[in-house]
């Protein structure tokens, strides 16, 4: 899981951006979800990388999902190389969301 | 692409779209048509107006949304291409065309060797032996090798055994290939048609996505893997029981292996829907969860039927007709509507919007149709349920009538949505 603790300044900036990418299904912003596991900005090599989950295999818009994480990074940062990584490992399971996005679910 | 990304699978929304237009059509009719039943329905479940609008339901409403609906579905969960987008575009019109010809042919009792009949029923047969090729070919490449899958393609199996089993009936009219009437081969054929196709396609396509929709993990497998076995050996058990011989105590045996068959696949979504994060259901899933309390109710009068209790012999005929609806107009018509919710609008919403998430405003699926609409028919469909079954417990012909124009208000508005959503104009705002 995210430690958000961990993350640089510019991390956590982008990481609120990824608030901003929402999941159709639940309504949740898809990192209340759990879904990001890792943020990492590598300032020297101008590159920005992140590795997400999504909540099933086959979900429709998965693809869609990621592409928006790409939209609003490169938003955020033009200037750097942005690549999403998504992994199965470890699978996603509702006890990664947050407190918040439990708040909303009402879990 | 990513591993496991599996949605640049799917086939291009042309395949898939018109299937929901065209079944939508075909609910409407078929509604209209039930109004002009009502008199044979109060008295009897396979006279020749009944059996018209029951094909135009199973072929043309059911059949025809789910033969879309699996062209998006297999290369989405499996994770392979669709074989052939040509063949499922030829399959739609002949599938379409085939059940107006039939439906015509049955409703002007034009049943055996006619140029209507013949020409629908080869149609169809057409139809169903494309579908089918492209769907194996496409799902036998699958690396996926689970119960969900599994489901999914026996169903297709059984469905072409249901319609070669459909078109020797007709033959066998004519032919005499076999000396059995009609009236003892129709019930093997309702049945795999029935259990055989919609039930495990259901069971398949249901575990799948339910799940999914819910968000609910750590379900139990095991219950989906001897659902998978139990479900098939007691529908196998059951046709052969009933085309060699109707042994009493073997019909309740199969029927009882068939009924566990049902049971576990149905706790298997209960858990899922017990474990959902999202405990407000929309409109998709209240729809959905309604057709498993239909489910129980087709469940209990098919025990009635392969019961053959004395004390119940006057109501026969009923049971069997109740039987019949409560799967038909109850099970698979509501299952149909909740999922259209769950899945036409996010293909659009795909077609539309993929490349503009993130960069413009743009509305979620959820927005491309008319919520209230959709409650109404919610409730009209509830309403010409309820209609229909009182009915035809009471033989009384002015409630089936009264039903039918409920199952029109309904299919009507569903109609109306499912419209509003395939032509939906792209709507986009710049961010603030």
């Amino acid at each position: 899981m995210l430690d958000t603790e961990k993350l640089s300044v510019t991390e956590k900036s982008i990481l609120e951006r990824i608030k901003t990418v929402i999941d159709p299904e639940v309504e949740v912003n898809i990192v209340d979800l759990g879904l990001i596991y890792e943020v990492h900005h590598y300032e020297e090599e101008k590159r920005i990388h992140i590795v997400m989950t999504l909540s099933a295999r086959g979900c429709p818009v998965g693809d869609t999902i990621i592409q928006h994480v790409e939209t609003v990074v490169k938003a955020f940062l033009p200037d750097y190389e942005t690549e999403v990584e998504l992994t199965w490992e470890p699978q996603w399971t509702p006890e990664m969301i947050t407190p918040e996005g439990k708040a909303f679910l009402n879990m | 692409m990513q591993a496991g990304l599996s949605t640049k699978n799917a086939p291009s929304p042309s395949v898939v779209l018109p299937h929901y237009a065209v079944g939508a059509i075909f609910f409407l009719t078929a509604s209209v048509l039930l109004f002009f039943t009502s008199g044979d329905l109060a008295n009897s479940y396979i006279g020749p107006k009944v059996l018209s609008v029951t094909h135009i339901l199973v072929l043309g409403w059911i059949t025809l949304i789910i033969f879309g609906a699996l062209y998006q579905l297999i290369p989405v969960v499996m994770e392979v291409k669709l074989f052939s987008e040509v063949l499922a575009h030829i399959s739609l019109y002949t599938l379409m065309i085939g059940t107006v010809l039939l439906s015509y042919s049955f409703w002007n009792n034009y049943i055996g060797e006619t140029i209507f009949m013949q020409a629908g029923g080869t149609l169809i047969l057409v139809s169903v032996i494309l579908f089918v090729v492209n769907t194996l070919f496409s799902a036998l490449k699958t690396k996926q090798r689970t119960y969900e899958n599994a489901f999914i393609i026996s169903s297709v199996f059984w469905l072409l055994l249901t319609v070669l089993l459909g078109i020797f009936i007709t033959l066998n009219l004519v032919f005499n290939f076999v000396p059995k009437s009609n009236i003892d081969l129709l019930p093997v054929h309702f049945h795999i048609g029935i259990t055989g196709w919609f039930m495990m396609l259901v069971a398949g396509v249901a575990s799948t996505l339910l799940p999914m929709f819910f968000i609910a993990h750590k379900l139990n497998k095991k219950l989906l893997k001897i659902s998978f076995y139990l479900t098939n050996i007691g529908l196998i058990a059951i046709s052969l029981n009933l085309y060699f011989g109707k042994n009493t105590v073997i019909t309740i045996i199969s029927a009882f292996i068939l009924l566990g068959g049902i049971i576990l696949f149905v706790k298997y979504n209960y858990d899922a829907y017990k474990k959902r994060l999202r405990k407000k259901l929309d409109m998709g899933m209240k729809l959905s969860v309604l057709a498993f309390v239909l489910l129980f109710l087709s469940v209990v009068f098919g025990i009635f039927s392969a019961l053959k209790l004395d004390i119940l012999s006057d109501f026969s005929t009923r049971i069997k007709s109740l039987y019949g609806i409560s799967l038909i107009l109850g099970f698979l018509t509501s299952i149909i509507l909740g999922q259209m919710y769950k899945t036409l609008p996010f293909i659009v919403w795909l077609k539309l919007y993929q490349d503009k998430v993130g960069k413009f405003k743009i509305p979620m699926p959820a927005h491309l149709y008319n919520e209230k609409t959709a409650n109404l028919h919610y409730y009209s469909f509830i309403i010409a349920f309820i209609t229909i079954f009182i009915g035809i417990l009471l033989k009384e012909k002015l409630l089936i009538e009264i039903s039918a124009v409920f199952f029109i208000i309904t299919a009507g508005l569903f109609t109306f949505n499912t419209f509003k959503i395939l032509f939906h104009k792209e709507k986009t705002e710049p961010l603030k």
